[in-house]
């Protein structure tokens, strides 16, 4: 339970400032039974396992219950927490786990690393042009259009508050991959602005 | 900082850099100041700015986990409920210097009439009630804020409007902040410095100093900038020195407006006047990409233009013209 990595060597983790320590305390009082300590890790934690899992899920019923399961697997394991990572990326690696199990059935589309990996230019070309000329909701349309590895990826970039190595950790890949899946990603993401004209 | 592959010779900033700021962590001075001075960076940084806001924007989208339902399964122990969310709490006040916020003619245009303390304000909701952010005119998805700067928690700014509405502005290390205003006390010696004003026999009578990095926007018409480093600072003006060696007497007076374009939040104090564009973020926070304050007002009736290239975020900021 306290190991979402399942590779020792993927990266490790330091417990951060004093935010962090907080919710260790908060995990090590749910795992004596504090039903009090229990919600105030949902307040802290609840709406952004939420968003994640939506993000991945892609469906509001669904995520909900990924997200109760995945609170219920904290209660559960809380006492075995052992804080060798940040609390956050415990239990978003609790609930990416609980995702993959909900979503094996509908056989997520599987996407190679050659693709995840596929670099961006480095000049601003027209897919930068894209990016610069989109607003904000089509932003937000184009990443709902992205591969579900790729709305995971930038959601827990940018939507879970883990750093780069935590997200390696979580995702079990080394940070330069990370790096490099995140350009791909956003390639991806202007490609699909492009296709709506935001290339001209 | 990692080098361009088309040239080796410039560092750009890498994307470990660039997520820090579109994810609010702290970035090193070197990377600070060569994100002041890098336009490709800055581009490449706005970009993910607008990715990490459509991430953060999807997830404001998403429903509330107030309420949720009890676990269908039964473990060692049940979880409590409810699990409430945090509400932003909206505060109220009165205004004591207040922006009277208009909207420009010009598509993409951030019109900001600066009037002095005591003037009361033109907005109509009421405290604490509403929204307190106001729509860039031609700039569908962009929004503005403006009023006094209420305190500075971090990288987190609370404004509080005319109408008395507190607005919370969420800034990154890659918004541009800038303060302005008759701050002849930043004009310090060794200072790198702009200089656009009148010229009077030898001398330039300032009418603008731009401190720092230089800011091309700030270039009203009728007035030629002379650049260079600051020496022999007194109370009537300074000495500019120019890349060349030349000596030009500066004047200063109470009129100058001194602008420091890359500035950081810690320079921004509570009661300066202040406006913010970004994107709107849930429970009416504004998400900024640029932030302008005004820590003392000119003389005059002021008023602050900045005007938004395309809409596009990578262009906030890149224009700011001051004129009466």
């Amino acid at each position: 339970m306290n190991d979402p990595h399942g590779d020792a060597g993927a990266a490790t983790f330091t417990a951060g400032p004093d935010g962090d320590r907080d919710d260790a305390g908060l995990v090590r009082r749910i795992g004596q039974g504090d039903e009090d300590a229990m919600a105030a890790f949902y307040r802290e934690h609840g709406r952004v396992v939420l968003a994640q899992v939506l993000l991945v899920a892609g469906e509001r019923a669904g995520a909900e219950e990924i997200v109760q399961d995945t609170m219920l697997a904290v209660w559960r394991g809380a006492a075995s927490f052992r804080g060798e990572s940040s609390v956050r990326s415990w239990v978003i690696a609790i609930a990416r786990r609980q995702t993959r199990d909900r979503l094996r059935g509908r056989r997520l589309r599987v996407v190679g690393d050659a693709f995840l990996a596929d670099q961006p230019g480095s000049g601003p070309g027209p897919e930068a042009t894209a990016l610069d000329r989109a607003e904000l909701a089509e932003v937000m349309v184009g990443i709902r259009a992205l591969a579900a590895p790729h709305r995971e990826l930038l959601g827990l970039v940018f939507g879970s508050g883990l750093s780069l190595p935590e997200v390696a950790g979580v995702l079990e890949i080394p940070v330069g991959t990370v790096k490099s899946r995140l350009a791909a990603a956003r390639t991806a993401l202007s490609r699909i602005l492009n296709e709506k004209g935001h290339d001209r | 900082m990692n080098a361009d592959p088309a040239d080796t010779r410039y560092p750009h900033l890498d994307l470990a850099d660039l997520i820090a700021g579109a994810t609010g962590q702290a970035i090193g001075d070197r990377a600070r100041e060569h994100l002041a001075s890098c336009e490709h960076c800055r581009s490449e940084a706005a970009r993910w700015n607008l990715v990490a806001d459509g991430v953060r924007g999807l997830a404001a989208a998403a429903p509330e986990t107030a309420q949720p339902a009890r676990p269908r399964r039964t473990g060692r122990r049940v979880p409590p409920g409810p699990w409430r969310r945090a509400v932003l709490v909206a505060g109220s006040a009165a205004a004591a210097l207040v922006l009277l916020a208009g909207v420009g003619e010009v598509s993409g245009l951030v019109h900001v009439h600066l009037s002095g303390p005591g003037t009361s304000g033109s907005a109509t909701s009421g405290p604490g009630t509403g929204t307190a952010l106001t729509a860039v005119t031609g700039c569908a998805r962009l929004e503005q804020a403006d009023g006094t700067l209420e305190q500075v928690n971090g990288a987190i700014l609370v404004i509080k409007t005319a109408s008395g509405q507190r607005v919370t502005v969420t800034t990154t290390a890659t918004t541009f902040v800038s303060t302005s205003g008759a701050l002849l006390g930043d004009i310090t010696d060794g200072a790198s410095v702009m200089v656009r004003g009148s010229r009077s026999g030898g001398a330039i009578d300032a009418a603008i100093v731009t401190v720092g990095q230089p800011f091309s926007a700030v270039n009203p018409p009728g007035f030629v900038p002379v650049r260079g480093t600051v020496s022999d600072v007194s109370t009537a003006g300074f000495t500019l020195v120019t890349s060349s060696g030349t000596r030009i007497p500066v004047t200063t007076s109470g009129g100058t407006l001194v602008v420091v374009p890359h500035a950081s939040l810690g320079q921004l104090p509570a009661g300066a006047a202040i406006f913010a564009v970004g994107h709107a973020g849930p429970d009416g926070t504004l998400s900024a990409r640029a932030v302008a304050a005004i820590r003392q007002l000119p003389r005059g009736n002021p008023h602050l233009f900045v005007r938004l290239k395309n809409c596009s975020p990578a262009s906030i900021g890149s224009v700011l013209a001051f004129g009466g």
